[in-house]
């Protein structure tokens, strides 16, 4: 499998009051293409920062980041816009979906960034929320909010699904169909996504291709899990 | 510790607070400023006339004699009478300056208020000069001035500098709104210093015992004494009446500008401060939670909005009277003779601050209690973006399903934020009507100027006849400038049991001097009947064919003549006639004026007229006027342009804040910084354009109403406001807005991500 994403000794610091933080101390890892990943972690470990670095929503205080052969540690702002809007879906815990616009609105609010988006109704229908189109996302349920974002997601067609918590707002029940539908985005296709999910659910790790943990800033594992859990399997 | 809470969060949120102290600072500055000035204009001419014992009456003869004045003295309800000879004289000089020239025996009855010299006394031989007439002359207690009235020339020395109460407002002429005091003024002397066989006395001042026998004594005057031909009260004098008239008008722009402030900084204000307490739900929750009784969080909350308040209200009272009172006084004083002018704080103003910061308490307590309805395990839970479907569904069909993201997105933030919008829209409108209102005000008082000596007026020169001038001097005068000639009577109308004391202006100018019709069309006069001033006809009540009963002041004669049509005058309203009508129903005719296009330049005086006055220099009499209205559109733009930065500062402050979320969301989802600018821009862009279509017919409105409720009966002039006026005043709004939220745009550079969408959860 083709490497995706290699992190060469990265490190992202902050300064709080005299004292420097160390969010990511030297981390090293690589991703392969089409992987379903969980980053797993206690709170405070670093797996925010990391997935916001993925994400080009920040930058790096040292080291390198490479996305699909480019090195996106060395992007400018301008760079780092590009690079979110064509090649990275983002899923919040929170949804972070716009209140004022419609489901389908919020998923159409691609085609203004990519060139080439999916079509939003068929994305919607792949979802499950064909019927819910018009409606507003405070009309809908937790789990139906957090589909919308997966739909705007997966309607870039990017290269990289990142997660942050993507079912921490959510009970068991619905977790688990948020899970599935993840999971969806890299079977049965060659040029998959690539799910990269941060968490500290300990249960979600088992349906990953690869678990990567990490503790105080540092990776403590990194590894490819040779028999993934079914989602049915899993509950919390 | 509540306290140090306080004091902290005023400092983590200080623009908002900024904002707040700021709006209410300037909506009490604007309030009790002009609320100071109008204070200080009526209790300065109150003291002066109180301490200077302003005559109540003045009676107008042909002569009042001893006899007389022993009689009103004797009359029931009188105090003191004075008699009073006024000349209009030249004093020598390079240009040969006019005075008028007042002789008095005695002076306990308007008397002189002296700044500089020797009180009155009647056997001193100098002269008590006019103030503003000696600074604009450069003359000094001490020097020496020649007064020639015919063959009469005094050479006196000059004893004091002095204002008079009743010569508050002095005009040359009544062509003329604004005194020249270059050009005109007025001197007392002692009648000791005129030739006996001169004295003759044609004003008597009279002092009443009490106000309530004013009307009493004018009558038992009217009746009583054989010289007197018209008695009038002094607040029909006109140095009263305009000053007055003044203070009116100021009354005007007390409610109308300062009103308006005050409604958009409140407005502007109660949205931030209701804001600002919505922002401390989870601390309010936090504290609830800890204990604290709901009376104790209330208080704590309301200390915000009243400690900040208070400040602003107390500091803004203060400029106010110091900044704008002053600035207003100066510039009145500069016109209107009345000594010690100074700004007044008055109740009303304390009263009006004090509710400023009543208002702001009552928001921030009614904000508070509404958040503490809620349990404090609800409270401390972040408050869900309310979204009205029903509302919002509108927005999803038809022409509106068409739009792109950024104008939906907009239009749903306006729907989802009616009252930041409306504060919003209030506050760009005001800007815009205020730009308006000022550059309208200008453009009116030049279309005013245009009318008055461009169009009625179609001539050079204006010669007022002496009233002494002889048959001979008046032939030799039409022989060589012509017979355009007219007549100005005082005349007393009838109107069922009311007596209305006025003027009618009879003409033979033929197109010298014009009359506009209701569209300041030219008209011809007819010869069967009299004009009667449209705003007139309006108080009065007058239709077309109707009656006017009416008599010249002195003459027992009643006229009755038919309103046989309404002209339009600017500055007076009264009657009209030709010579021919009105010399057909017996009055004679006795010219007091010529009108000429010959060339006056050189000529400095003329055998048998008083004064000669050219057009021009009428016109540039005006132009003082102009100079205090350019003041005024400078000091309402510069307030047009603080209201809307203000205003858009903090709408754009109130909104960014809010929508920064979903700025960050969009800055994830790979929206280009410029972009988003752009999106937030557009917002501020359609409420301007909104703002603008409203500010622009509501300046007009403001301004029509300033010039047609604000200014004295007198006048008859309504907005008139240049295509040229509008545009700048809305490319003014333009770029007062579109820079403030530019400027405002360029924060989405500074939005963080990752804190941003943090914030949220």
């Amino acid at each position: 499998m083709e490497e995706l994403i290699q992190f060469r000794n990265v490190k992202k610091s902050y300064q709080i009051g005299e004292k420097q933080f160390n969010a990511l101390d030297g981390v090293d890892f690589s991703i392969n293409r089409g992987e379903f990943v969980v980053i797993l972690g206690p709170s405070g470990a670093g797996k925010s920062t990391l997935l916001n670095l993925l994400g080009g929503m920040d930058q790096t205080t040292s080291g390198e980041i490479i996305v699909g052969g480019e090195k996106i540690s060395d992007y400018d702002e301008e760079q780092l816009t590009v690079y979110r809007a064509e090649r990275i879906g983002f899923i919040f815990q929170f949804y972070n979906i716009l209140p004022t616009l419609t489901v389908l609105e919020n998923v159409e609010l691609i085609n203004d960034i990519v060139k080439k988006p999916k079509p939003a109704m068929e994305i919607l229908k792949d979802v499950g929320l064909a019927e819910h189109a018009s409606k507003f996302p405070n009309q809908l349920s937790g789990g139906e909010q957090q589909r919308v974002s997966i739909a705007r997601a997966i309607a870039k067609n990017p290269l990289l699904l990142l997660c942050d918590e993507p079912t921490g707002a959510l009970d068991s029940k619905t977790g688990v169909e948020v899970l599935k539908l993840l999971k969806k985005q890299c079977e049965g296709k060659e040029d998959g996504n690539t799910v990269i999910i941060v968490t500290h659910n300990a249960l979600i790790a088992e349906v990953a291709d690869r678990v990567i943990r990490l503790k105080n800033g540092k990776i403590v594992s990194n590894e490819k899990n040779e028999a993934p859990k079914a989602i049915e399997e899993v509950t919390w | 510790m509540l306290r140090k809470k306080m004091f902290r969060d005023i400092r983590q949120n200080l623009s908002q607070f900024i904002t707040i102290f700021l709006m209410v600072w300037l909506g009490v500055l604007a309030y009790a400023g002009i609320r100071s000035y109008m204070d200080g204009m009526t209790t300065t001419a109150e003291v002066f006339y109180r301490e200077n014992n302003l005559q109540d009456l003045n009676a107008v003869g042909t002569g009042f004699t001893d006899e007389e004045m022993t009689e009103i003295r004797a009359m029931d309800g009188v105090k003191a009478a004075e008699r009073k000879l006024t000349l209009l004289a030249t004093m020598v000089s390079e240009k040969d300056l006019t005075l008028q020239v007042n002789f008095i025996e005695s002076n306990e009855i308007a008397q002189l208020y002296v700044f500089e010299g020797a009180e009155f006394d009647a056997d001193n031989d100098g002269i008590w000069l006019d103030r503003f007439y000696a600074q604009n002359n450069d003359l000094k207690v001490g020097d020496t001035i020649t007064l020639k009235y015919g063959d009469l020339e005094l050479t006196r020395e000059i004893a004091a500098l002095v204002n008079v109460p009743d010569h508050v407002y002095d005009i040359k002429d009544e062509s003329a709104i604004f005194p020249d005091h270059k050009d005109y003024g007025f001197c007392y002397l002692s009648a000791k210093e005129l030739p006996e066989t001169m004295r003759v006395f044609s004003t008597c001042m009279i002092d009443v015992e009490e106000k309530k026998q004013v009307a009493e004594v004018k009558t038992a005057i009217e009746e009583q004494i054989e010289s007197v031909i018209v008695v009038t009260k002094a607040e029909d004098s006109t140095s009263y009446a305009v000053y007055q008239g003044e203070v009116e008008e100021g009354e005007t722009y007390v409610g109308v500008f300062s009103g308006l402030f005050l409604f958009i900084a409140m407005l502007s204000v109660v949205t931030t401060m209701t804001r600002v307490v919505k922002k401390q739900r989870i601390q309010i929750g936090t504290l609830k939670a800890l204990g604290f009784s709901k009376k104790k969080i209330t208080r704590h909350y309301v200390g915000y909005g009243f400690w900040i308040s208070l400040a602003a209200a107390i500091t803004g009272l203060i400029a106010g009277a110091l900044i704008i009172g002053n600035l207003f006084m100066s510039m009145e004083m500069a016109v209107f003779q009345i000594p010690n002018g100074a700004p007044a704080v008055k109740v009303k103003s304390l009263v009006v601050a004090a509710c400023v910061v009543l208002i702001v308490c009552l928001v921030t307590w009614l904000t508070c209690r509404k958040e503490l309805k809620e349990s404090p395990a609800e409270t401390l839970r972040t408050k869900k973006i309310k979204v009205n479907k029903e509302t919002l569904a509108i927005t999803t069909k038809g022409v509106f399903g068409k739009l792109g993201f950024a104008s939906k997105w907009n239009l749903r933030d306006i729907l989802r934020n009616k009252l930041r919008t409306f504060m919003g829209v209030a506050g760009i409108t005001g800007c815009c009507l205020l730009l308006v209102c000022a550059l309208g005000m200008y453009d009116s008082i030049q279309s005013f100027i245009g009318w008055q000596f461009d169009d009625l007026y179609n001539f050079e020169y204006k010669l007022s006849l002496d009233a002494a001038c002889t048959e001979e001097e008046y032939n030799q005068l039409t022989a060589d400038y012509g017979t355009a000639s007219s007549m100005m009577l005082g005349i007393e109308v009838e109107q069922g049991n009311e007596k209305e004391a006025n003027t009618a202006f009879v003409t033979d100018a033929g197109d010298y001097v014009r009359v506009t019709d209701h569209d300041r069309e030219f008209i011809t006069m007819k010869d069967d009947g009299v004009y009667i001033t449209e705003k007139l006809a309006k108080l009065e009540g007058y239709e077309l064919g109707d009656t006017v009963r009416w008599h010249v002041f002195g003459s027992d004669t009643w006229y009755e003549s038919e309103i046989v049509g309404f002209d339009r005058d600017p500055q007076n309203q009264n009657l009209k006639m030709t010579r021919k009508y009105a010399e057909s129903i017996g009055v004679i005719y006795q010219p007091d004026t010529l009108y000429t296009n010959a060339d006056l330049s050189e000529v400095k005086a003329l055998a048998g007229v008083e004064l000669i006055q050219n057009v021009e220099t009428l016109k540039t009499g005006m132009q003082s006027m102009v100079s205090a209205m350019t003041t005024m559109v400078v000091l309402i733009s510069v307030v047009a342009a603080v209201l809307g930065c203000v205003i858009i500062y903090n709408l754009g402050i109130l909104s960014f804040t809010e929508k920064q979320y979903q700025f960050a969301t969009l800055k994830v989802l790979g929206f280009a910084e410029k972009r988003i600018r752009k999106i937030y821009v557009l917002q501020n862009n359609w409420l301007t354009i909104v703002s603008a279509i409203l500010g622009a017919p509501l300046g007009y409105l403001m301004t029509n109403f300033i010039f047609t409720m604000a200014l004295s009966d007198a006048y008859d002039f309504s907005a008139d406001i240049g295509v040229l006026s509008y545009v700048l005043a809305i490319a003014g709004t333009f770029v007062v807005s579109l820079a403030m939220s530019k400027g405002l745009a360029k924060k989405v550079r500074k939005i963080d991500m990752v804190t941003s969408l943090k914030g949220n959860e």
